[in-house]
């Protein structure tokens, strides 16, 4: 196999790993967030944003 | 659907990406063939070298966001850890197979275990490798947060020793190029496909910590929601 065909290979199997973890990055992003709000408007829920874990941290400290 | 920061950021970088390819392939000027095993296997340079620097942001991210967690508690602050060692991880993980690529052409071997420069950055994916795995295994809690978060803050002591190896133990992989000593130098297109490529892989890096960290947010969102549905 001459250079130019090894590099191509390793080339196109590095931007197909980039392709697929850009997709699942985004894809994760959007099924979450369509969840999120089906839940919230289906019981009628408004629920702010907090991290639970650093909340019952700083209940703890007090 | 609104469109989102962290997601236009991705698909320019992508496409960054896949122009840094092209000029690489197609415009980028040959190197000396004397000088080279295999002077071909050189373009993965304008990959190998952006990975790695954004691999050295993604790392610089998970410090900053360690230490903010360890010392204020800031939700931010684990929302950027998390994001930092995902980036880190995919990164790394680029820059160390791009390596190897050029390294088998090259040098006939993919790694050489006696080399600080390749031993210390697999540590560092390897330790990416094992904050995205450990947080995946754990359930979430201040104690393996403070655990998680303690690696971050301790392992960023590879960097500046990953950054200065080259620098002082020059054993098998190649000097700096850029802000080296005074017999580094490229030419002018080289390094216009390289300030390319880095700025597309700095831009990609962003828009996956921005969007990591929407998905951190929404996944506690989606935990306190199912706390209120069980009525706990």
């Amino acid at each position: 196999m001459d250079d130019i065909t090894y590099l191509s290979i390793a080339y196109l199997g590095m931007i197909f790993g980039i392709a697929i973890w850009t997709w699942t990055v985004v894809s994760r992003s959007r099924i979450l967030e369509r969840r999120i709000t089906a839940m919230e408007d289906s019981l009628n829920i408004d629920s702010k944003p907090i991290d639970s874990i650093a909340a019952t941290n700083d209940a703890d400290e007090e | 659907m609104r469109v989102k920061l962290g997601e236009v950021l991705l698909a320019t970088g992508f496409v960054g990406l896949m122009v840094t390819l092209y000029l690489a392939f197609n415009w980028a000027p040959s190197v000396n063939i004397e000088a080279f095993e295999s002077p071909e296997a050189q373009r993965i340079f304008y990959w190998h070298v952006p990975a790695a620097w954004a691999a050295f942001i993604a790392f610089a991210v998970l410090f900053i966001g360690s230490a903010m967690w360890m010392f204020k508690r800031s939700p931010t602050g684990w929302k950027l850890h998390v994001a930092g060692s995902e980036a880190g991880l995919a990164c790394g993980l680029m820059a160390v197979w791009s390596g190897c690529v050029w390294g088998a052409a090259e040098w006939g071997t993919p790694w050489d275990w006696e080399d600080y420069r390749l031993n210390t950055f697999g540590l560092l994916t390897l330790l990416a490798l094992f904050l995205v795995l450990g947080r995946q295994s754990q359930p979430d809690g201040v104690e393996s947060r403070d655990t998680f978060s303690t690696f971050g803050l301790y392992g960023f002591v590879l960097v500046p020793l990953t950054y200065v190896a080259t620098r002082i133990w020059v054993i098998r992989h190649p000097g700096p190029v850029i802000a080296g000593d005074e017999d580094s130098s490229i030419s002018g297109d080289m390094a216009l496909v390289l300030m390319i490529g880095a700025l597309s892989f700095t831009i990609l890096i962003i828009g996956h910590i921005l969007t990591s960290m929407e998905i951190t947010k929404f996944e506690q969102r989606l935990e306190r929601l199912q706390k209120q549905l069980d009525g706990e």
